[in-house]
């Protein structure tokens, strides 16, 4: 069953991503306009706009699924894409797009299922003897039992979602006297992000790094792996830069963990992309963490070294095609680096900084690829997330991609916002970074600050604002603003005033 | 103060660090690292904005307050504040700082805007340094705002369920 039009159920870059994959494909697209965004980038890419701005329902339409299946419907699609987030990993979602004859371009129904059940997911890993950290058998009733688990397990703990993902509902205790607190605050943030207050403990494992390995799997259960990516630069459990491959592992490594990946992926008949998570510590252990049933944000750095498009793969497997790849097909070549330019206040530990994007240019180049759902003129609202643009950067080495990243970042120009740029830019300096022994707790533990500045910078500030003290206090002519005389300086200031109101 | 400006022969840009930037007056749009002056320009146009050139290179600027001779500048994505001085009103500054006592109280504000989660202390309750206050969920994060001192909490400012914008007061505590 060929698809012919797709419903893009989701917003932002990956929905100009998926339709970018599309019209290669020849297949039409139809985007979803909302009255949060009635000028999104997205909707000027798509083939069909569906206006949904009148929609006055408190449930945003990306996650309303009666609201999407009518408007699959309504438009004559035959396949609906849910990119990541929203209901990207709802199996009642997928139930019901298949119910009403609608191809989901995702996993079947009941691996979503089983893979977004933490708590079903680590039943499935230990009877398919998958290596993973000690932990309880199912969710956690109460704080006392939680109490008695963790005191079996030993300190530190973590406790996490059992619907969970993405860093919500999850809290490491360090001290017994800490549970009931972390217990509390971990089940209402589960209720509250994931419908289902119900977490598990597992035992922590400290300062690991995070390696995922991208599975690919067909309806005729052909599946197999296109190597790990590294995302240990996290902060609060959010990846900010990912990397493929890992400097951790060798091919040996590699094979081992992207064989039990695999293995996960049969043990519930998975077919389309998906990423099985793994923890490794210092002495090469890993551990299986969960297996997240979607496209991910960072699946650019895996296409970029196997030269694979993740979306062109899981649009033809739902469409029923055989994996036109076998494992010993798959070559990694070269380094890829993502890093995601959010609109975040670096200086106040990532705080959201949502506002209009006045100015953006990006690079570009033949290592360069940029994934943005914005351009000038867009706003970063504070209903979604704060994702401006991914840049995605390429070198033949981890050390020519680092040294590529370091000039394409100094060449990405955005004002409006404040941007997790200047993380970045003191990241490709850190030598940490550079020699690859980076854990998740890097951002955490290993830097005192957040961002590069140099004096330099720091003196060209005060000389600005020494320069408008001076402007506004000191010369005659500062109240009457003289176009003709201070063009560099005056249209600026009131463009700026102008702008805040 | 016009009238006193052309009597100002140096300027002081002070730092929230307390770092100090002297500048002659008239300002010069240069800056002399080591034995080289270097040409600073400011410059705006639609592709790029407001800029500074410098060393050949544009490096975004904003202003994104200003205040009597308060300033806060957002340069290359980081943001200065500085507040700028005379010889004269630095000298009364001085003398002023000099006669303050310390700041007893501490009042803790919405570091970005969002909903307010939980409360999970009240007016009385004493508080230890780190020890988590509220949760603020912002842009689907829940975050936990930590008490900066230890102290009594003299006011609870705000309600779970609630909407705070970014510096709003969420809680005043008494500083031990």
């Amino acid at each position: 069953m060929k698809i012919k039009r797709i419903l893009i159920a989701n917003r932002g870059e990956i929905a100009v991503r998926i339709i970018r994959t599309a019209r290669k494909m020849k297949i039409e697209t139809v985007a979803v306009k909302t009255s949060v965004e009635p000028k999104a980038m997205y909707l000027s890419d798509a083939d069909i706009i569906y206006d949904n701005t009148e929609d006055d329902s408190e449930i945003p339409v990306f996650l309303n699924i009666e609201r999407l299946i009518e408007i699959a419907l309504e438009t004559k699609c035959d396949a609906v894409h849910p990119g990541y987030g929203f209901l990207s990993e709802n199996a009642y979602f997928a139930q019901k797009c298949i119910d009403n004859n609608v191809n989901f371009i995702g996993p079947s129904p009941d691996a979503i299922y089983k893979m977004g059940n933490k708590t079903i997911a680590r039943k499935i890993a230990l009877s398919a003897g998958i290596p993973m950290a000690m932990g309880s058998e199912g969710n956690i009733g109460n704080e006392e039992e939680a109490v008695a688990i963790a005191d079996k397990i030993g300190y530190p703990v973590i406790i996490k979602a059992a619907s969970g993902g993405g860093g919500r509902g999850m809290r490491i205790v360090r001290k017994p006297e800490e549970m009931e607190k972390m217990f509390i605050i971990a089940s209402k943030e589960a209720e509250k992000a994931f419908n289902d207050p119900s977490v598990f403990i597992e035992k922590y494992i400290e300062n690991p790094k995070h390696i995922e390995f991208q599975v690919l799997g067909d309806k005729k259960g052909n599946i197999i792996h296109l190597g790990e990516r590294e995302c240990s630069i996290q902060r609060k459990h959010q990846k900010l830069l990912e990397e493929a491959p890992s400097a951790a592992l060798d091919d040996n490594l590699r094979d081992t963990m992207g064989r039990i990946a695999v293995q996960i992926a049969k043990a519930v008949h998975y077919y389309s992309a998906g990423t099985v998570e793994f923890l490794l510590d210092s002495e090469k252990n890993f551990y299986f963490m969960e297996m997240n049933t979607r496209i991910q944000v960072e699946h650019p750095v895996t296409e970029a070294i196997t030269g694979i498009d993740l979306i062109e793969q899981q649009i033809s497997i739902a469409a029923g095609e055989v994996l036109k790849y076998r494992q010993e097909d798959i070559k990694l070549t070269g380094w890829a680096i993502e890093c995601r330019i959010n609109a975040e206040d670096v200086q106040s530990g990532f705080a959201p900084d949502p506002g209009k994007i006045e100015k953006l240019s990006m690079p570009s180049g033949s290592n360069i690829r940029v994934d943005t759902g914005v351009q000038a003129g867009s706003a970063i609202v504070q209903s979604y997330d704060s994702m401006i643009a991914k840049l995605i950067v390429k070198g033949k080495d981890r050390k020519d991609a680092i040294k590529n990243c370091k000039l394409a970042l100094d060449k990405v120009w955005i004002k409006g916002t404040k941007t997790t740029l200047p993380f970045f830019r003191m990241l490709v300096r850190n030598q940490k970074f550079l020699n690859g022994t980076f854990t998740t707790a890097f951002i955490e533990k290993d830097l005192d600050k957040y961002y590069l500045n140099s004096e330099y910078e720091e003196m060209l500030a005060a000389w600005l604002a020494t320069k408008l003290f001076v402007e506004e206090n000191l010369l005659d002519n500062s109240i009457n603003v003289d176009f003709e005389n201070s063009r560099e300086m005056s249209p600026w200031l009131l463009n700026k005033r102008i702008n805040q109101f | 103060m016009t009238a006193t400006g052309s009597k100002v022969k140096k300027l002081y840009a002070l730092s929230s660090e307390n770092k100090r930037f002297c500048f002659s007056q008239p300002l010069k749009h240069s800056i002399r690292i080591g034995k080289h002056d270097y040409e600073v320009k400011l410059k705006a146009d639609d592709k790029y904005g407001t800029y500074i050139l410098w060393k050949n290179r544009k490096y975004p600027v904003e202003i994104v307050r200003s205040r009597q001779n308060k300033y806060e500048i957002l340069f290359n994505d980081i943001s200065y504040t500085f507040t700028v001085e005379t010889p004269f009103s630095m000298q009364r500054m001085k003398v002023l700082n000099a006669s303050r006592g310390k700041n007893e109280k501490e009042i803790l504000k919405a570091p970005m805007p969002g909903k307010i989660i939980d409360v999970l202390v009240r007016e009385g309750s004493t508080v230890l340094r780190g020890e988590p206050l509220v949760i603020l969920e912002a842009m689907k994060m829940q975050n936990e705002i930590l008490s900066p001192v230890n102290g009594q909490i003299s006011r609870v400012l705000i309600k779970p369920n609630t909407n705070v914008m970014k510096d709003d007061m969420l809680i005043e505590i008494k500083v031990d």
